[in-house]
């Protein structure tokens, strides 16, 4: 049990690479959280997809023991934050569990956008933002200019701020000093009724839904009778505790602290992200205010290969969503790829990741179609609709006006990679808001359709500023503009799941591009397979994958059946991600071509 | 009961060709008596299985059969006649490989009562033959054949391969031409095929593109025809009546034995009601395992049943460009045919497969494209 005013709860905002996972090594090494055995390299990165991305994906925390300097022992709760522009929503939740921040930002490389994105949003919940230089060892290390950075681009006073290597261990000490002096202790009544915000909450297959909370007032004990505000639901709780970072039981949380509850809530929805837990008995205490509903900005339809997969794959993306609160999903019916979901993401990494999680974790086989935006329509009669998917567009003489969102494109780039930056974003049809020359970097700002910016943007970006450029958007407002649907025509049937929305001006080159690639993607078939894209009952472009000549298995002598068997079932693996769309075997990568046309 | 064939694996070569993915063990100095002991052994211990059934056809694979002496052969069938009967009029098939025999040793396996003889040439191109792995080159080939013939073999097999590391079409077509020149019964043409477990499966050679073979295959079909070949199944080739008719029971659904290390049998018998039952095993494959109990050779029995026997079934009939007539299939899988056609209908509707004169055959577009009418059958039937 830790004095509340011993209590430092903090998140640290830093762009990838710039080393969040290393010092939050360094801090459990430090506080001895775990020992040298057990600390696995970034250690807080649980999801096995996140170590392989070398990413922070889903919000997860750890309790350390700090014994400062003034000889009091001090509880630090780390919460770990998202790294990449897709997740910045996921920042906000962090932080609101937080009273301080730590601004970790690479000595050698200076402020990156979306890092400045997630100060504000510190900043703006009232949190104390440490700037932090790190990777001082380096030999390209200019702190002093990276200061002048921080001070001019975020407007925070930086001249105290702490330089470590997380890597070597450097300054860590005196880090941990100021984060205790300078981050303020939480606020809180221990006597009072319980309130408690859940952060987080997912799902184990013994335990029912674990969530992470942070408890405002009040103290959360071990066989407590808990009611969750939202469902009116009580629960038991039986199992409470703390993350060190390895999930430890304790007898209580108290105000002020940070921990995980479970009550053997078998509902997935029974603990919903951003909801207020307090007892059963005293059912009157205020909800906290939870978070902003974050939208979704690409939607795709997905579809199991296999129709017998159609529950699970629902079942599926039910637990997902119990701590992705981003992530939408809908019943989509299509005439190619039969029942699945539409599935709203915030961007493409977003889908991927969703995609090889359900794969991986779900043992899924999915097809899935191109993403595209949410359209705005006027409709001839007055209405105005939202459109997530091309196949369910009206008919082009009942739309009065087609409008595209618009997405407010903030990006930091070192001076000399501006013009590749400028080109890019004109490229993409976007129009120069605001450019402001920085110390070495340039502040762009660019009004960018929403559809250029979440496919391939951020990569694109990457490569054309040698990966120093750094950027953040969000929706701003839509637009009408020229839009059409080009459909996809599979030896001269429509395929609903392969048309594609794309302005008018690029519409006559990006269906040839597409009818290109899908001739690269689509297999060679027992048959000539024509695949042809059109806008209305106008074909535009038209390739052929010419027929295979031949295929068959050519000596297959002797008694030995499996041995022939086996053939036939490595020939059928080789489909496994094929989807028949009548006699033609369309594997997921043509579904996606559309994303590979400018390759 | 139907007739029977038998099946002998003899397990050992001199050197293990990188492409061969059967089971065969290098091996200097031979066990011969005790590996005839051996299937003698295991032969006693399957009449059990087979009852009295008149063998009509001999078959000895390998491995490299023609390392065992004449000797040896003139024991085993001794040893087989004492057991169960030889048809008088037996087709028996030796593989032979250039390089393992001379003119000598071909007589003797006459005289023991082989009379049909499959040599394993696989290219008349030295180089080719090196990158194969081969211990034989060209000349060792044509030697072979011609031996063979001299000591009294009118019934020959050649096999021959083509999509070879580097072969150029003309080069595929001189192989064949130079086949065809040793005046054989019978040839095997096929194409080299990449199995796992194999050394090229590990590290792969450079092989002609589909559309090149399938430009060979055509010149080559045309040139075995004119040849006087007809094209019997996807790669077998025969004079009239010259079909080998060890493989014919296999591609038709027929029973069959085998003895020796890693044989595979086939059996149908039928229960106390009266009911057809399909059984498939093996015998242990290493070949010391084999010799330490041979009569406790036998691995993984199998039932074989329902729609399982009418896909084995056609896995292998319509392998046959004649296809299998609908009464074999009724007979060999005690199912009717009948009750699949609305499984087949959409496969004759592509084009693909017919059903004439009783027969349930491949169309030409069919054959070639097998692997898709099967994928297509293991899904629907």
């Amino acid at each position: 049990m830790t004095d509340i005013s011993n209590i430092r709860n903090f998140s640290i905002i830093a762009h990838i690479d710039h080393g969040k996972s290393t010092l939050a090594d360094r801090f459990i090494q430090v506080c001895g959280g775990l020992s040298e055995r057990e600390l696995k390299e970034q250690v807080l990165d649980s999801m096995e997809l996140e170590r392989e991305r070398g990413i922070t994906i889903k919000a997860q925390s750890v309790t350390l023991y700090y014994k400062a300097r003034d000889g009091e022992t001090y509880q630090l709760n780390f919460i770990d934050t998202p790294g990449h522009v897709d997740f910045s929503y996921e920042v906000s939740r962090s932080l609101s569990a937080c009273e301080g921040a730590l601004l970790v930002v690479d000595a050698a490389q200076g402020v990156e956008a979306q890092s400045v994105a997630n100060c504000y949003t510190a900043i703006e919940q009232d949190l104390e933002v440490l700037p932090v230089l790190n990777k001082i060892d380096l030999p390209q290390a200019e702190p002093e200019a990276v200061i002048n950075e921080i001070e001019e681009i975020i407007g925070l006073d930086a001249m105290d701020a702490c330089r470590v290597s997380a890597k070597t261990g450097v300054g860590i000490d005196d880090l941990l000093e100021q984060l205790v002096e300078r981050i303020p202790s939480p606020e809180g009544n221990r006597d009072g009724d319980l309130q408690a915000l859940i952060i987080d909450s997912w799902f184990d297959n013994y335990l029912g839904v674990i969530s992470l909370v942070r408890v405002k007032h009040g103290v959360l004990k071990k066989g407590d009778k808990i009611l969750v505000k939202s469902t009116g639901q009580t629960h038991v709780v039986d199992q409470l505790g703390i993350f060190t970072p390895k999930r430890t039981e304790t007898k209580q949380l108290e105000a002020g602290e940070v921990g995980w509850v479970s009550g053997s809530i078998k509902d997935i929805h029974g603990a919903p992200v951003g909801d207020t837990l307090t007892l059963a008995k005293t059912p009157n205490v205020d909800a906290l205010p939870g978070f902003k509903k974050v939208k979704p900005q690409v939607y795709a339809g997905m579809f199991p290969v296999s129709a017998d997969d159609y529950e699970d794959f629902r079942d599926a993306l039910a637990k997902l969503t119990l701590n992705d609160a981003s992530l939408f999903y809908e019943p989509e019916t299509s005439d190619a790829l039969g029942f699945g979901f539409r599935v709203g993401f915030l961007g493409m990494l977003h889908m991927e990741i969703i995609q090889e999680r359900l794969e991986r974790e779900y043992d899924l086989d999915l097809i899935t179609t191109a993403p595209t935006v949410v359209y705005e329509l006027l409709l001839s009669d007055g209405a105005t609709i939202y459109v997530d998917n091309p196949s369910k567009l009206p008919e082009g003489n009942k739309i009065e006006e087609f409008r595209e969102p618009i997405a407010r494109v903030n990006i930091l780039v070192p001076q000399e990679y501006v013009g590749n930056v400028i080109s890019l974003c004109v490229e993409r049809r976007g129009s120069q808001i605001n450019m402001q020359y920085l110390g070495k970097q340039v502040a762009l700002t660019y009004d960018i359709p929403m559809a250029e910016v979440v496919l391939d943007f951020f990569d694109r970006i990457k490569s054309v500023s040698r990966g120093f450029a750094s950027m953040d958007y969000a929706f701003e407002r839509f637009e009408a503009t020229k839009l059409v649907r080009v459909d996809v025509l599979i030896n001269g049937d429509k395929v609903d799941a392969l048309a594609m929305i794309c302005h008018m001006d690029q519409s006559a080159y990006r269906g040839r591009a597409l009818c290109e690639k899908m001739k690269e993607l689509v297999p060679r078939q027992m048959f000539d397979v024509a695949i042809q894209a059109a806008i209305g009952s106008k074909i535009i472009a038209r390739q052929t994958v010419k027929a295979l000549r031949k295929n068959v298995t050519a000596k297959c002598y002797g008694g030995d059946v499996s041995r022939k068997k086996k053939l036939l079932q490595k020939q059928k693996e080789g489909k496994k991600r094929m989807k028949q769309v009548g006699n033609v075997e369309i594997p997921q990568e043509a579904f996606l071509a559309v994303l590979k046309v400018d390759d | 009961m139907p007739p029977l064939s038998l099946y002998i694996h003899t397990p050992w070569c001199v050197r293990k060709c990188p492409y061969c993915d059967f089971n065969s063990h290098e091996r200097g100095e031979l066990p011969e008596q005790a590996y005839l002991e051996a299937l003698l052994l295991d032969l006693e211990k399957d009449l059990l299985i087979t009852g009295e059934r008149t063998v009509e056809t001999i078959f000895i694979g390998g491995g490299t059969p023609s390392l065992m002496s004449a000797d040896f052969y003139q024991q085993l069938f001794a040893g087989i006649r004492a057991r169960l009967p030889l048809a008088d009029k037996a087709e028996i098939t030796l593989e032979a490989n250039p390089g393992t025999t001379e003119a000598a040793r071909f007589e003797g396996f006459r005289a023991a009562g082989i009379n049909r003889l499959s040599i394993g040439v696989q290219s008349f191109n030295d180089g080719h033959l090196q990158a194969l792995g081969r211990i034989h080159d060209a000349q060792a080939a044509i030697t072979a054949a011609n031996q063979a013939r001299s000591a009294g073999f009118d019934n020959l097999n050649l096999d021959i391969m083509h999509a070879l590391p580097a072969q150029t079409p003309e080069q595929a077509i001189a192989d064949l031409e130079q086949a065809i020149a040793l005046k054989p019964t019978h040839l095997s043409w096929y194409e080299l095929t990449i199995e796992p477990n194999t050394v090229f499966y590990r590290s792969p050679p450079s092989q002609p593109d589909s559309d090149s073979m399938a430009d060979t295959e055509q010149a080559g079909f045309a040139l075995l025809n004119q040849a006087g070949f007809e094209r019997y199944e996807i790669s077998a080739f025969s004079q009239p009546g010259m079909a080998c008719r060890h493989n014919m029971n296999y591609w038709q659904f027929g029973d069959y034995l085998g003895i020796g290390a890693g044989a595979h049998s086939k059996l149908s018998s039928h229960d106390t009601h009266g009911n057809l039952v399909i059984t498939r095993y093996q015998k242990t494959r290493k070949p010391e395992d084999y010799l330490a109990a041979p009569a406790q050779a036998r691995r993984n029995p199998q039932f074989i049943d329902g729609k399982d026997r009418l896909f084995e079934a056609l896995l292998n009939g319509l392998r046959l460009v004649d296809g299998i007539s609908l009464q074999t299939l009724k007979r060999t899988t005690g199912l009717n045919p009948a009750q699949w056609s609305p499984q087949l209908a959409p496969l004759q509707q592509q084009g693909l497969l017919t059903t004439n004169d009783e027969r349930l055959r491949c169309t030409p577009n069919g054959l070639q494209h097998l692997n898709g009418v099967l994928e297509t059958l293991a899904e629907t039937l």
